[in-house]
Order: C-alpha cells, then sequence, then structure tokens
C-alpha cells in the first residue's frame, strides 16, 4: 500500500474562516475534511491519505519559512510516495500557499507534488514549472471534481505509468520539454511539407514548438553617481588562466570560476585564455581583453569616471549551458558581490 | 535540369578479390582501396570495416557520410572540391544505395564528432544503424590539432569524399535496377496547372560558422562562410554541390550523405505539379556576428518574393546562436508574406525545461521540432568498438565528457556510456530523416 | 545569469552581439558587441583602433548602468 500525505488550509479542514488564518501548520495522522475524498478515490490506486497537514493561509504567507522549516520537520521520518496539495480552486493565498510547499517537499523528499487550482489563481503562473497543477475549478463546488482529477494522475505517477502530457493529462504545461519517438513513424520532412500545405492553403494545422512567453525581470534601478560605484565584471565567453584551473567545461558548462584582477592592468594572451568552444579562439588567446576588457576598466577607474572595481572578474562557457545551470552559476555569485558591496555588473557574452 | 539517378541496391558488402556489384552484393577490394586512400601522404593508418544493421557495434569517434556513387560523364562527384568545377545535378549518376561510407578516427575524436550504435538501445538514435556500412578507419599526421577540440579533419574526410567516388565506379556501365528522374521546369516556363499552385522555396542553411576556412561546409567547393544566399536547383544538392563541414554539435549536422538524399527535396518533387509548385533551393548559410545573419536573411527574404514564392520551409543546421540566424529569416520570410514553417532540434536541456531555442519570435508559429541535443542517454557496454571509446570524454566530444560530479565520466571502466544526444553522429536528422519530436511533458 | 543578478537588485548590462538572443531571454540593458569570438575588438585591425573600439563601447556600458530605463532598451554605441 502506497502513502500519500495532503496539504489543506485552515478552512478547509474545519477550523475556520478568515478570522483563523493565522492558524499554526500541524500535522494530524490520517484524513481531514476534503482529504477524506482523495483517500477514497486512492484506494482504487492502492494508496492511502496517511497523513493530513494543516496550515492557516495567513500564517503560510506571513511566517513562510517558518511555516515550511516546521512542517519540513514533522515530515521528516514518516515514509511517503507522493504529496497532494489543495485543490486551491481561485483562493489566491491558499494557492501560492500550496505551491510554497509543495515546492519545499519536492527539493526535501524527492517525491512528486501535484496540486490543482483554477487558470486565474496567482498560485498557477508561480509554481507551474515546480510541479503538477490541474487545472481546477473556480470554486469549492466542484471539490469532488477537482480532487478526483488530483487522484487520476497520482493513481499513475504512483504506479510508475507514462504520462500522456499536460493537455491529456489536466494539468497545466510545465515548459518540460524532452524528445520522444513519434509511434506513427512519419519523418519531420514529411510532416514539414504536410504542415507547409495546411500554411499554405488555410487549412489547420499544429506547430511541434510553441513559442513560450517571455520570463520579464523587473528593471534594476540606475546607479546614481557613477563616480562612486563598485562595478564587477562577469562573462560567458570562457576567459580563465590558461591552466583552466576550475576545469570549466568548454560547452555545457556546469562550473565557474574567479580570477583575482586586483594587482594586474590588463588581461595578458599567454596568461589568459578562452576555452570556448564555440567560436575560433584565436583572437581572445591573442588579447583576453577582447572578451574581458579590463585593460579600458582599469583606465576608467584611473579617470575617475568608475569608484571601484570588484577584486575578481567571474567566468564560465555559454554555450549549450542550460538555464538552470546558468540560474544556479548566478546564485553562487551573487552573495559573493553583495559581500564586497557591488553596485552593478557588466556581463560579457560571445 | 533533368537529373537522373541509377539505383544500385546493396544487400550486403564482402571482401574480395575485385572490387564490383554483383546481385545486390557489393564486393570490396580492401588492399586496392586502402592503397588509394594512403595516396594521400597525411593518411598514416588505415583499415576498412563492414558493420550491419543489429551487429553489436560501436563506432567512434565518427567524422563522416558519404554515398558512393560514380558521374556517367566522368565529372567529378563533388565538382570544385574532389575534382575540376563542372554543373552538379544534370545528366545521371549511378548509386549504391542502402549503405553508406562512414569515416572513423583511429584515436583521435573532435567537438564535432560523433557516435553509432550499429545494434542493441542505442541504434535508435542514429540513421546511420539502418544502413550497411562501409567503415574506414583512419589516423593521419595532422599534429597541429591532434590535441586540438576543433578538428578540420581534412585528411579522413577527403579520404572518404574520394573513395566513396572510387568504389562508385563499379556501377558506372552497369544497368541500374531502378531509375528516379528529378526535373524541375525553369521557374517562369511552367504550365499553367502548376502555377496556380502555392510556390515554395526550401531554404536551407548549412554549417558556416568558422571564420577559418576548412571547418564549413562546402558548395561546389567553396566555403559556405564566404556566400550569400543564392538560389540553387535541388539537383545540385542531390548530386554533389554540397559536402559536409567539420564543425557543429554532432547530433545537428547534415553528413554529405544527407545532402545526397535530401529528403525534404525528395517530397517537395513528390508534391510538384500536383499539391504546390516547388521554386527551388534558397542556399543560405550560418553566421557568427549579427550582420551577417541579419544580412543573409535579407538576402532570403528578397530572393523568396523576386521568385513569387508564397510558402517557405527554413531548416537550420546547428542549434545555439544559429537558432537566430534561424529565427530571423523566417522572421524576414512572413515580413514579406511569405508563409514559413520552420524545421530544427531544441535545446531543452538535461532536465527540459530550458527555452527550446536561444531566440525567439511569436511569428514562429509553424515549426516541426527533430529532438532535443541536450537529452542524457545512458548505454550498456558493447562487445566491440570500432574506433576509440576513449574518445568520446577525452577529446571533447559535444556530447561527452571526462569527467562530472553527479555522473562521473562519459566512458565507464566496463565500456558502458553516459552522453548527451549532441554527440549521437547526426542524430537529429532534421536533413529530414527525423521520426523524433518533442513532447511537454 | 543576467537576469539572476538583477533579479538580486543590481543592474546589469549585458555585452553581447546577438542583440535578438537577448531581447528573447528578457534582458533589460544591451550594449552591442561587435561579434561572437571578439565582442570589444577586431584582430584584423591595430592595436590602437581594438583599444578605441572597447574604451568607448565598455564606456557607454557603464554610461547604461547609469542609466533610468522604463522598457528592455539597446544603447546606441559611437564606434
Amino acid at each position: 500500500m502506497k502513502s500519500v500525505i495532503c496539504y489543506i488550509n485552515q478552512f478547509f479542514a474545519g477550523i475556520g474562516g478568515e478570522d483563523k488564518a493565522d492558524y499554526e501548520p500541524e500535522v494530524r495522522q490520517g484524513v481531514v475534511g476534503p482529504t477524506g475524498a482523495i483517500n477514497m478515490g486512492l484506494k482504487a490506486h492502492d494508496a492511502q491519505v496517511s497523513y493530513t497537514v494543516v496550515c492557516g493561509d495567513n500564517f503560510m504567507s506571513t511566517h513562510r519559512d517558518e511555516a515550511i522549516e516546521r512542517i519540513l520537520k514533522e515530515l521528516e521520518g514518516k515514509e511517503f510516495d507522493l504529496f497532494i496539495a489543495g485543490p486551491a480552486f481561485q483562493a489566491g493565498r491558499y494557492g501560492v500557499a500550496c505551491g510554497e510547499i509543495g515546492k519545499a517537499v519536492q527539493a526535501k523528499f524527492g517525491v512528486p507534488v501535484i496540486t490543482s487550482m483554477h487558470v486565474e489563481n496567482p498560485g498557477v503562473e508561480m509554481f507551474k514549472k515546480e510541479m503538477y497543477i490541474m487545472k481546477g475549478s473556480h470554486s469549492a463546488a466542484s471539490m469532488k471534481h477537482d480532487a478526483d482529477m488530483m487522484v487520476a494522475l497520482a493513481g499513475k505517477l504512483l504506479k510508475g505509468e507514462e504520462l500522456e502530457g499536460p493537455d491529456a493529462e489536466g494539468y497545466y504545461q510545465r515548459g518540460i520539454r524532452h524528445q520522444v519517438w513519434r509511434k506513427d513513424g512519419v519523418n519531420c520532412a514529411d510532416r514539414a511539407v504536410d504542415m507547409l500545405i495546411a500554411k499554405a492553403t488555410g487549412k489547420p494545422f499544429t506547430s511541434e514548438l510553441i513559442i513560450p512567453k517571455k520570463d520579464l525581470v523587473p528593471i534594476a534601478p540606475a546607479l546614481k553617481d557613477l563616480s562612486k560605484a563598485k562595478i564587477a565584471l562577469a562573462t560567458t565567453g570562457g576567459i580563465v588562466p590558461v591552466d583552466n584551473p576550475d576545469r570549466i567545461q568548454s560547452a555545457s558548462a556546469t562550473r565557474w570560476g574567479k580570477y583575482d584582477i586586483s594587482d594586474m592592468d590588463r588581461l595578458e594572451g599567454g596568461v589568459f585564455k578562452t576555452i570556448h568552444a564555440g567560436f575560433d579562439p584565436a583572437a581572445a588567446n591573442a588579447d583576453p581583453n577582447v572578451i574581458m576588457p579590463v585593460d579600458v576598466m582599469k583606465e576608467f577607474l584611473k579617470e575617475g569616471k568608475i569608484g571601484a572595481i570588484h577584486k575578481y572578474f567571474y567566468s564560465t562557457v555559454g554555450t549549450g549551458t542550460t538555464q538552470g545551470e546558468a540560474k544556479r552559476m548566478a546564485k553562487e555569485i551573487i552573495p559573493l558581490l553583495k559581500e564586497d558591496n557591488v553596485d552593478a555588473v557588466i556581463m560579457v557574452s560571445t | 535540369m533533368k537529373l537522373e539517378l541509377g539505383n544500385f541496391y546493396v544487400k550486403d558488402i564482402v571482401f574480395g578479390n575485385e572490387t564490383k556489384y554483383e546481385n545486390g552484393i557489393l564486393i570490396v577490394n580492401k588492399e586496392d582501396c586502402l592503397n588509394f586512400v594512403k595516396r594521400d601522404p597525411h593518411i598514416t593508418e588505415a583499415d576498412l570495416r563492414i558493420v550491419k544493421p543489429g551487429d553489436m557495434v560501436r563506432l567512434v569517434p565518427v567524422k563522416e557520410a558519404v554515398e558512393c556513387r560514380v558521374k556517367l560523364n566522368g565529372d567529378a562527384l563533388f565538382p570544385g572540391y574532389t575534382g575540376p568545377l563542372s554543373q552538379a545535378g544534370c545528366g545521371r549518376t549511378h548509386c549504391l544505395k542502402g549503405m553508406s561510407l562512414l569515416a572513423v578516427g583511429r584515436h583521435w575524436g573532435g567537438f564535432q564528432d560523433g557516435l553509432i550504435d550499429m545494434g542493441g538501445e542505442g541504434a535508435k538514435y542514429t540513421y546511420y544503424s539502418q544502413l550497411n556500412n562501409l567503415v574506414l578507419v583512419a589516423d593521419t599526421d595532422e599534429e597541429f590539432e591532434k590535441r586540438e577540440q576543433q578538428k578540420k579533419n581534412r585528411a579522413i574526410r577527403e579520404a572518404v569524399h574520394k573513395l566513396a567516388e572510387y568504389i562508385g565506379k563499379c556501377v558506372k556501365d552497369l544497368e541500374p535496377e531502378e531509375l528516379e528522374s528529378y526535373e524541375l521546369e525553369p521557374v517562369i516556363k511552367r504550365a499553367d496547372a502548376t502555377e496556380k499552385l502555392p510556390s515554395v522555396v526550401y531554404v536551407m542553411q548549412p554549417q558556416s560558422q568558422m571564420e577559418e576556412m576548412g571547418y564549413n561546409d562546402l558548395c561546389y567547393g567553396w566555403d559556405c562562410n564566404h556566400m550569400l544566399p543564392t538560389f540553387m536547383n535541388p539537383n545540385e544538392i542531390l548530386d554533389g554541390a554540397m559536402v559536409s563541414g567539420s564543425f557543429m554539435p554532432c547530433s545537428s549536422k547534415w553528413s554529405t550523405y544527407d545532402f545526397q538524399n535530401a529528403p525534404v527535396i525528395k517530397r517537395l518533387y513528390k508534391e510538384h505539379g500536383k499539391t504546390l509548385n516547388f521554386l527551388g533551393v534558397i542556399m543560405s548559410n550560418l553566421n557568427v556576428a549579427l550582420d551577417q545573419k541579419e544580412r543573409s536573411a535579407l538576402f532570403v527574404a528578397r530572393i523568396a518574393k523576386d521568385l513569387g514564392a508564397d510558402a517557405a520551409i527554413v531548416a537550420e543546421e546547428g542549434y545555439g546562436n544559429p537558432d537566430a540566424d534561424f529565427t530571423g529569416c523566417i522572421v524576414a520570410l512572413e515580413e514579406a508574406g511569405v508563409k514559413t514553417v520552420g524545421l530544427t532540434n531544441e535545446c531543452t536541456g538535461r532536465d527540459g525545461k530550458s527555452d527550446p531555442l536561444v531566440s525567439m519570435d511569436e511569428k514562429e508559429d509553424a515549426i516541426v521540432s527533430c529532438g532535443n541535443v541536450s537529452e542524457l542517454i545512458e548505454l550498456p557496454p558493447m562487445p566491440e568498438v570500432i574506433g576509440e571509446l576513449e574518445s568520446l570524454g577525452r577529446d571533447g566530444l559535444s556530447g561527452g565528457w571526462s569527467g562530472d560530479e553527479i555522473l562521473g565520466p562519459s566512458v565507464r571502466p566496463d565500456g558502458s556510456i553516459i552522453m548527451e544526444n549532441n554527440a549521437m553522429f547526426c542524430g537529429d536528422q532534421v536533413i529530414g530523416w527525423s521520426t523524433k519530436t518533442m513532447k511537454e511533458f | 545569469m543576467v537576469k539572476e543578478f538583477e533579479r538580486a537588485g543590481f543592474p546589469v548590462v549585458l555585452m553581447c552581439n546577438l542583440v535578438p538572443v537577448a531581447q528573447t531571454v528578457g534582458v533589460n540593458r544591451i550594449v552591442p558587441t561587435i561579434s561572437i569570438p571578439y565582442p570589444l575588438g577586431n584582430p584584423g585591425t591595430s592595436k590602437e583602433e581594438q583599444h578605441k573600439l572597447r574604451k568607448s563601447r565598455v564606456g557607454t556600458a557603464l554610461e547604461g548602468l547609469a542609466t533610468e530605463i522604463k522598457k528592455p532598451t539597446v544603447f546606441k554605441v559611437e564606434i
């Protein structure tokens, strides 16, 4: 018998509404409120709800780190195969809470997480890449429907069955794409020509790649006074000391390096080089400043245009490097920048 | 321009005293062929091997694949490269079908080289596991690039380009089992019925991103880095005008065999006069600098417009920054009113979460997708390896590594391997063979 | 990486050749460079010319860091 742990808020636990939204997290054995229906459904898949986590929505949103930490601690040592949060319908704080706890549980225990939200719940945009979020209903009147959807997917995941993809299974696209062999064996030349004929003659066709929407970052405010600012340099052009001490890969990099430039006026060829495999390295090997412009930055410093240069420059290789890896590397570098009170960054990519 | 391809189907390859084709069997005089290869003094070691579908053999580092052929009028098989310039795409060419001639490094591989498993679960990752293959395994004295990640592979590649013709000669005077005929009327002199159909161009973006000569695809022997997009007769591509280069992660590459058999061209020919009016090929390229990318897109769109194209297929031989050439070209065509379909692979990362292309635009509403270059592949040991298995991890093949904190080395002591799809020889088959697609999970 | 730095509150200029790629990804401050293998100095020109170009482009990047913008911006380069 497989074991599932559920998460619900104070309202669905029957504790109370808005007045009880500060309810502190607790873990109860067995089912609470709507997780009873989930438990019934799971029986068909030889699984049961072993525990139900209850937490107030406000407690989760105002004491997020504490709430997550307390819940994770309570779940330690409990054997479970899957985590189900919600359904959260259109309740914004509840949806975000399901996402936050689901993400933390998945990271810590490595079990799949299912939740359910209405398309307008802000939790969908925030967490759809992190977990299975079922396309849920507007309100709790459809509790049974939404719970059944989660249970159906849970059954497949618990049995290790191959999923049919987001549309067929009813969850939001997670932006996770892998290659598969087509069952009909139609090759891409025929698919392209068929699609071309359809497009040229105004007939319907289905693109195999829907262009995703841009992920925008808020624009950071500009430097107030350049002449007092400390600037850090970084590159994805693979400039490293000639012996590549950090063994940064020349493609699909997962490693980065930091190199002290505090006592040099420029990067010399023969001392630094590029290990980037995506282009002809001759120019950068002869003069590494064409990628990492240490020489002119030092001049700007002497001229007083900038206040200071961060002691190190940071380097990795951009070609074939996944966004996930790039993100992780940036997150490893950021504390070092903060520690040294860096104000701004110039990144040179190739 | 009319091209006739006379096909001889090779059901088996064996070694014998004389190179000849008899009853579906290609007999190869190994010693004679090796002597021919060794005429190039830079070839220091050479052997010929035969591998067949299902053989439990792993080939690595694979550098090139060619179809063995001969031009009946005596012209060079690859004009401007293996011989004097002449018009490709007309007259008659005899072809040994169902087989390819592969070039494999005896020791050294590079960024652009790949792997083929002829049998077992790894066979599905390449097209060439379905063919009978004659394999040239060779080493060279090209010391200057032995330890370089980027290799021109000049001697080994040229050896198979020339050997393909040398072997092809054995069917020069024989009657083919099948005769395929390819002919397009001049663009402005076509039947009314044909002209009423949607007119279509096929835009090819062959790999040409190295600024130094010797790495890029060739067009009549001319480095594609040095050309602007031009209008070509599809017969030229089917008949040796294009030769594959030695740059780009391997699964994205198009081998010379791929050019010689370009499936999109063959399908467009089939539809010509029935559902569409196939105008021809616009041979573009892939570039490094943005202005070069923009210039090529501009030329492609203008040629398409002047030809009166209603629709186009754009295919790229690469990923990463070539996606900017690809997207730029599709956007330019759409803005010129040409309804365009894109043919490409994706790079969504080992976890599948990265953006599929590095440059994308909402105008790209019709894409056919052929695979994920960074898909992780784990394969058991093979009883036999042709080439040198170590090269996968040691020599910087695009899908291999010498060490990784979590995954360990690509090549394990027991001969099993873990690699990215990137290093599967011409694995994503954007040229047209791919039965792979991409799916949301 | 640029976006992560910016998310952490640092103003960032990305100096790159493939401006459409940077725009696709959603980079906010962009200064174009002259090529991929040598973003800031063409080896076919003299050392002085390379230096002049590099100083000009990096100068533009520094000014970009000190410029308030409302939407993603590609800064104009002098040379």
